[in-house]
């Protein structure tokens, strides 16, 4: 029986739930990032028909399932691209991203700085693990030095890649870090990046509880977690977000790293503008075939 | 456990209602999802008693509903899910596979200790009667649940020495 009084004020976050239920580990982080999700939408207030959630494949890349928004579970690191296809054949749409390190850092790699560079209005939700948990333990784009997965069993000696650092340098406006360790923190970090006016890319340190570390666990985020809200820092300087990225893998900052305070106009603005402009000379449909023919 | 932009001092009985309902949806939300957890992962015993748990909540939260329509009929809410986080409801990283019937329940007891922890806590900064008596009330039926979840575990055999997923496959051999 739902019990719940009618709200005064939005959505509520159970509009956005789906009857699907996760088929995650118990424990795993992405149940918090679905969770801070939901509310996250609730608050903006954008029903869950206007919202569209793109993935790729992966543990968290199911997360499209468990929402009443519209959903794409796509192909493996192929997020992005999708993402973008749907934002710009209807602007109006509020379109989010999500996956996970591999798919947005290895695989899906290389569609990361032309998202950003064009700046599509999308919001990209990494839920960052650290392995592949789904196909079980592998070595992932942002596994540290040393780790001992089933493709690493003497420890990884490949460099990690470092998420925040790679979109900053890439140009991203708004760069974002959170962890399910705090919830009412990770919402309100998802919230802002929604609604950002631009391209916003938010690292989620979601932890893979069966391939895992102890030492990447909720518990372990909880207690060791660092927030930039209790310290003086300004989030509208590149730089400053580009030094404090570097700790990425030794300390867990979470918040706004970097926000621009002029954000440039989007991508799916421009095509707009430049539709209209052109929209008085364009051909028929019927004629289009012209534009090829010389006469 | 969080709650966020409630003044205590000024909340009316409306809101606390509101508050207080929302606490034991969030409870009972969180107690399904934790028995769907354990049943798609094989351990009947704690789905079972997450399953209870998540009865009980609604029980509770149908009460408060049924006072609330009582007293204020359909009044709007004006307390919001973003306002609470986990305040009876337990942390979703308390799951974990392959848990014994003994760890579920000290998960649900740990969970009525912080309710209870909660509306003592607010107690002191509720300035409308109305309200402190309402938060008094559920102060006793947090203590009243914790003993309910006490006599469930009372009722377990004696917890073996061993822990089921002590004799799990690593998880790169299932």
């Amino acid at each position: 029986m739902d019990a719940t009084p009618q709200m005064l004020h939005g959505h509520d976050p159970r509009e956005y739930k789906s009857e699907l239920k996760p088929i995650w580990c118990p424990g795993c982080g992405d149940f918090g990032v679905l969770s801070a999700l939901y509310r996250a939408l609730a608050s903006i207030g954008r029903p869950p028909h206007e919202v569209a959630l793109v993935s790729g494949i992966g543990c968290s890349s199911r997360i499209p399932g468990y929402t009443t928004a519209y959903g794409f579970n796509s192909v493996h690191g192929r997020a992005l691209p999708i993402a973008q296809g749907i934002k710009l054949a209807n602007p109006d749409l509020l379109v989010l991203a999500a996956g996970g390190d591999g798919d947005g850092f290895s695989i899906g790699g290389g569609h990361v700085p032309h998202v950003i560079r064009r700046n599509v209005d999308i919001t990209y939700i990494v839920m960052d693990n650290q392995v592949y948990g789904l196909t079980k333990g592998q070595l992932s784009p942002t596994a540290a030095l040393g780790t001992h997965t089933v493709t690493s069993p003497e420890g990884s000696i490949e460099a990690p890649v470092n998420p925040l650092l790679y979109v900053l340098g890439y140009g991203a406006h708004f760069v974002a870090q959170g962890t399910p360790g705090d919830m009412p923190g990770l919402t309100a970090i998802l919230e802002e990046a929604i609604r950002f006016p631009g391209f916003s890319f938010v690292n989620v340190q979601s932890p893979c509880v069966t391939f895992g570390a102890p030492e990447q666990q909720l518990k372990a985020h909880k207690e060791g977690l660092r927030k930039l809200s209790a310290i003086d820092y300004d989030p509208t300087h590149r730089m400053k977000a580009m030094a404090l990225a570097q700790t990425y893998g030794k300390e867990l900052w979470t918040g706004v790293f970097y926000r621009d305070p002029n954000p440039p106009p989007t991508y799916d603005a421009l095509v707009r503008e430049r539709q209209r402009h052109l929209a008085a000379g364009a051909l028929p449909r019927e004629r289009i075939l012209d534009l090829f023919v010389k006469h | 456990m969080s709650v966020q932009g409630i003044d205590f001092s000024r909340l009316s009985l409306l809101d606390a209602l509101d508050l207080a309902i929302l606490i034991e949806a969030e409870a009972q939300e969180r107690y399904e999802e934790f028995a769907h957890q354990m049943t798609i992962h094989d351990s009947p015993g704690p789905a079972k008693f997450f399953g209870f748990m998540a009865v009980n909540e609604a029980k509770h939260g149908a009460q408060l509903a049924e006072r609330r329509k009582t007293l204020f009929s359909g009044a709007p809410c004006a307390v919001t899910r973003g306002m609470l986080w986990d305040v009876e409801a337990p942390e979703y990283d308390e799951a974990r596979a392959f848990m014994t019937a003994h760890e579920a329940m000290r998960i649900a007891l740990r969970c009525e200790e912080k309710a209870h922890a909660f509306f003592v806590e607010a107690l002191p900064r509720i300035t409308d009667p109305g309200v402190r008596q309402l938060f008094t009330e559920l102060c006793a039926e947090e203590i009243e649940h914790e003993n309910l979840v006490k006599a469930e575990i009372a009722k377990l055999p004696p917890e073996p020495a061993l822990a089921d997923d002590d004799f799990a496959d690593d998880p790169n051999a299932q």
